[in-house]
């Protein structure tokens, strides 16, 4: 294996100049002023004090609320359909996992426009709801859009990991359990769910990531006075020409997601160092 | 030897990796690029242009004037762009664009005198006009009472509408609301008269809940989602063409009166082409069919006038009330003000 390390190198060389670079050049913008060249620069924190002005909290805080309630709906689900999932023989399990996949293979921008045709006022749902009497209801430009759109954006990245680990748990744990006298919910909650954590964990990361910096989905089903982190950030970048307070955003958010990481990895140790 | 091996492999790795980016361009015909706004034209005149001049278009559109200058800041190069008024201003104030050629443009002979020498470029040193018209409110005749129209801009505060408007989701357009509203000038630097207008536009936000559209506007009033859109003349002429119910409604406060021209880079290196092109445009036939497939008004008079008669007959916003006396055209703002609406906008759209 030791001679195949140096085929790494490319990828070195890749991610220092498509990733190192870049981050660094954010940091370097969050602190500055001055514009979008790097010619006649100035340090300053103002980039950061506009954050505090409470518009701005008041976004980061929204887009928090939505990006757990999110993750919320998808653990639910997710861990439902994973559970049910590993009770099927080993062959038709991968079939229901690549079927999990399936819409990931289609565009997350067509996606959320297919949702545009149900959700909206003369859309498809409340054209049948109208085929019983009922009032139309308003959904699209509201947080049940958004959340809706994120939810079903997000839920394979919960299901993957987590039917992953649920497939890792031998068996035998299970009639052991019940051999020492557990009941059903017993060995569910001190066992699988137990042993399933690390996967939990790991789907809870991936899909808050995703949700707390996503753009296109509050952009199409939230309508422009919709704003998130993302939203902010792509406003300050595209339209506005204001990078710098557009790379301080990222660099608070990517500060913030970092230490949720850290905490749900801590997390993560304490469990295994329980047993 | 072995060892060389390697290390060649990784550089062909990376070599290969490397080209694989720049690459890409590799064909022997010119090659022009056009940037311009989304659903702005009439596709199939490009493919046309391809064969007749035998080159290569590359048609990419922005759904802003601001995304459209930041994304050319940071180094996109383009042949030709279709800018509106204002941008034009700016561009031409940052040496962004070379002079046209008018020589070299026959076509010219069609415009309309009228929509020539607007004050962002009094001379049409650079700027040769693809559409114009207004911004002005479309509302739906079956659920807004034509009375309440007489209140002008106000209607968008009408709280018997609340929740049932689409604003457009454009910094410029959105102030422009508010200023004439509250009568002072859409190119106004006094910075009272803005945060008056920016209190306008949070009230509305707080009382209206409106919705900040962007194209999306289109496909939701066709469908009547909503009473009242705010709405460019030239997709409102669009959108009634489809929907009956619909009439457009320029308030007497006084509104934008806007124009997209086509202009071309100072990066151009295809400058006989881009001129081709601009000509191609202007063409009676062409214009006629850019005209009819997007809804917007042609300088081009042949155009113009066999469209308004034929196709948008009795659709008041194809030919757009452009005499108003309280009508402007957005300027070229100073860089301060520009940040200082850009912020205040980036509130309003934040605010909850």
């Amino acid at each position: 294996m030791k001679h195949f390390v140096k085929l790494i190198r490319p990828y070195m060389v890749w991610a220092v100049v498509m990733i190192l670079v870049p981050l660094l050049l954010i940091v370097l913008y969050s602190v500055t002023t001055g514009g979008n060249d790097l010619i006649n620069i100035q340090f300053t924190l103002e980039n950061f004090k506009k954050m505090t002005e409470p518009i701005y909290v008041a976004v980061f805080v929204k887009s928090f609320q939505l990006g757990l309630l999110s993750v919320g709906i998808c653990l639910f689900l997710g861990y439902i359909l994973a559970y049910l999932i590993t009770k099927f023989s080993e062959r038709v399990q991968s079939l229901l996992v690549l079927l999990v996949t399936i819409p990931m293979w289609i565009n997350t921008l067509l996606r959320t426009y297919a949702w545009i045709c149900l959700l909206s006022d003369n859309g498809i749902i409340n054209a049948i709801l109208g085929l019983f009497g009922l009032e139309p209801v308003t959904m699209m430009y509201t947080d049940f859009a958004v959340v809706i759109g994120l939810v079903s954006d997000l839920l394979p990245f919960m299901v993957i990991p987590i039917h992953t680990s649920l497939c890792k748990i031998d068996h035998s744990l299970h009639e052991a359990a019940m051999d020492l006298g557990a009941n059903r919910f017993q060995t569910f909650w001190r066992v699988t769910f137990k042993l399933s954590i690390p996967g939990v964990l790991n789907g809870i990361i991936m899909t808050f990531l995703l949700s707390i910096s996503t753009f296109v989905i509050p952009k199409l089903l939230g309508g422009g006075q919709y704003m998130l982190i993302g939203n902010l950030i792509e406003n300050q970048f595209i339209s506005v020409g204001d990078w710098n307070f557009g790379s301080a955003i990222s660099v608070i958010l990517a500060f913030i997601i970092l230490i949720a990481i850290t905490s749900m990895k801590r997390i993560d140790k304490d469990e295994i160092e329980e047993e | 030897m072995k060892k060389m091996m390697k290390k060649a492999l990784c550089l062909i790795t990376g070599l290969a990796l490397l080209t694989g980016m720049l690459t890409g361009c590799g064909s022997d015909k010119p090659t022009l690029k056009v940037y311009s706004w989304g659903e702005y034209i009439d596709t199939s005149l490009l493919r046309d242009f391809e064969k007749e001049y035998n080159c290569k278009v590359i048609y990419e559109t922005f759904d802003s004037n601001e995304s459209m200058y930041t994304k050319i800041q940071s180094g996109e190069a383009y042949d030709v762009l279709v800018p509106s008024d204002y941008m034009i201003e700016r561009l031409i104030k940052e040496d962004g664009l070379q002079a046209i050629d008018w020589s070299l443009i026959p076509n010219a002979d069609g415009l309309d005198e009228a929509v020539m020498g607007e004050e962002f470029d009094p001379d049409n040193t650079y700027s040769v006009p693809f559409f114009y018209g207004t911004v002005g409110i479309l509302y739906d005749t079956t659920v807004v009472d034509e009375a309440d129209l007489e209140d002008g801009w106000e209607i968008l505060r009408n709280e018997k509408y609340a929740g049932d408007i689409y604003m457009y989701d454009s910094e410029r357009d959105s102030f422009m609301i508010a200023l004439k509203a509250l009568g002072y000038s859409m190119n106004t630097t006094n910075k009272d008269e803005i945060d008056e207008a920016y209190q306008w536009l949070i009230e509305q936000r707080d009382t209206m809940n409106p919705v900040y559209a962007g194209d999306d506007v289109i496909d939701n009033m066709i469908s009547g989602n909503k009473a009242m859109a705010v709405v460019y003349s030239g997709d409102a002429a669009y959108i009634m063409s489809e929907n009956e119910d619909l009439e457009y409604y320029e308030p007497e406060e006084g509104t934008n009166i806007w124009q997209d021209a086509m202009v071309i880079t100072s990066d151009c290196t295809e400058v006989e082409l881009a001129h081709a092109y601009i000509n191609f445009m202007l063409d009676a036939e062409h214009a006629y069919a850019n005209t009819v497939a997007v809804g917007y008004t042609s300088p081009v008079v042949e155009a113009r006038t066999k469209a308004a008669e034929e196709d948008f007959a009795g659709n008041s916003a194809y030919l757009p009330d452009v005499e108003g006396e309280n009508d402007e055209v957005f300027r070229y703002q100073e860089q301060e003000i520009k940040e200082y609406f850009a912020e205040l906008w980036t509130k309003v759209k934040a605010a909850n």
